[in-house]
């Protein structure tokens, strides 16, 4: 066994002692502060798994952007309490875990059943077509030619996501921090931050034809940016209000545009012609990437005004 | 990353981890943490299938890893709704009434 192999057995059996931890820990602070971990070492498992994109896009969703939701809802308030003579019986968690646990045989009897032979028809198929969908990079050729239907389908439930989250969110205070009272480290930070994460973010997108990356990690980081931004006083930079909805929308809109163009062109949704399919893509990904980053912020900020009390700051928070 | 088997073991116990907490677990916050560590034991036994043979020169599959990409968007997106959710559920019950309970 060679030190990389225990290595991996380490990181495997770390990662699943933090998921049973994030899982189990009575405390919402413990459970988050240990997702975070969780996710750390997710995005190290996906890279040695040879999945660099999942990789990257865990580092920047799983670990950064749900880890800033979390953190953000364990702010300042206390959890309710459960209704007294309610607490789950053990036998019942016992039964729980006892299904769970069967479940779980059944699914890896079918999945030892149903994985295909190696190598598998469909990579085969898939990665030997590759010169004909625009991109060389054989995970965005799955993600906007192949299947693009799915990821059409994927931003609409991220924006379905941003509009859900805005409607339950409270109206925004009025009067958000001066610029002037957030603290001056924090603004020089987020100053040498984001042109940073925008110059990194506008890589990825590019890099996303050839190698690893593309709008969804692009996006990711944009989100990132944004809230940065929001947080660090540089506020006049993030899109409020209806110009937000109009940027989450552009990436649904340029989508079915695509669609509705090869329709016209090629006699089918989405289809898309090798000559100008590369184009296409990173243009219409561009505009995925800013509705993504948007899309993310937007939820975000609606759920941290989810609870926001509204006018009085009577102390009902600490 | 050389053995599968394992691999699978690992996806589907956080599989049964989070799915177990979100039938025993009242805390919604909590519960949202368990939904995302279920989804994570989903993900890895897509990426297991996908990296398999990567050893022997095989290209990993890329069509489960666009799939696992699509749902760590989508898992981001809910976490998020959800978390709107429960922040207003629970500001809203606590508004509501001095004494605990309300949420169950």
């Amino acid at each position: 066994m060679s030190a990389l192999a225990v290595l991996d057995a380490l990181l495997l059996a770390a990662t699943v002692a933090t998921g049973a931890v994030a899982v189990f820990a009575p405390r919402r602070t413990a459970a988050t502060a240990t997702f975070l971990v969780f996710g750390v070492l997710l995005a190290l498992l996906w890279a040695r798994l040879g999945a660099a994109d999942v990789a990257l896009a865990e580092a920047a969703l799983g670990g950064g952007v749900a880890g800033a939701l979390l953190v953000d809802a364990l702010g300042r308030r206390r959890p309710p309490r459960p209704a007294p003579g309610t607490a789950t019986a053990r036998g019942a968690r016992a039964i729980a875990g006892a299904a769970a646990g069967a479940v779980a045989l059944v699914a890896l009897a079918i999945i030892a059943r149903a994985v295909s032979p190696l190598p598998s028809p469909l990579a085969t198929e898939a990665l030997g077509t590759i010169p004909e969908t625009g991109v060389s990079h054989p995970i965005t050729a799955v993600l906007l030619n192949y299947r693009s239907l799915d990821t059409l389908l994927e931003i609409a439930v991220l924006v379905t996501a941003a509009w859900g989250a805005a409607a339950v969110a409270r109206p925004a205070r009025s009067a958000a921090p001066a610029e002037a009272s957030v603290d001056p480290l924090r603004r020089a930070l987020a100053g040498v931050l984001l042109p940073v994460l925008v110059v990194l973010a506008a890589w990825l997108l590019v890099a996303g034809s050839s190698q690893p990356g593309g709008a969804f990690q692009s996006g990711a980081l944009l989100a990132a940016a944004l809230v940065i931004a929001d947080l660090c006083g540089y506020r006049r930079l993030v899109p409020r209000g209806r110009t937000t909805a109009w940027l989450v929308a552009a990436g649904l809109i340029a989508f079915v545009a695509l669609a509705a163009v090869g329709l016209a062109l090629e006699g089918a949704w989405l289809a898309m012609d090798p000559a100008w399919a590369g184009s296409a893509i990173l243009a219409v990904e561009a505009v995925l990437a800013v509705t993504i980053g948007v899309a993310l912020f937007a939820i975000f900020d609606a759920a941290g005004r989810a609870d926001a009390r509204t006018p009085e700051p009577s102390g009902a928070a600490s | 990353m050389t053995a599968f088997w394992p691999l699978l073991v690992a996806g589907l116990a956080l599989f049964v981890l989070g799915v177990t907490a979100q039938l025993v677990v009242r805390d919604v916050i909590r519960r949202i943490v368990a939904l995302n560590v279920g989804s994570a034991g989903v993900m890895l036994v897509l990426l297991a299938i996908a990296g398999r043979g990567t050893e022997s020169g095989l290209a990993p599959d890329p069509v489960p890893q666009a799939l696992v990409l699509t749902g760590i968007v989508v898992m981001a997106a809910i976490t998020g709704l959800g978390l709107a959710l429960a922040r207003r559920i629970e500001s809203t019950s606590s508004e509501d009434e001095a004494g605990p309970g309300g949420v169950s």
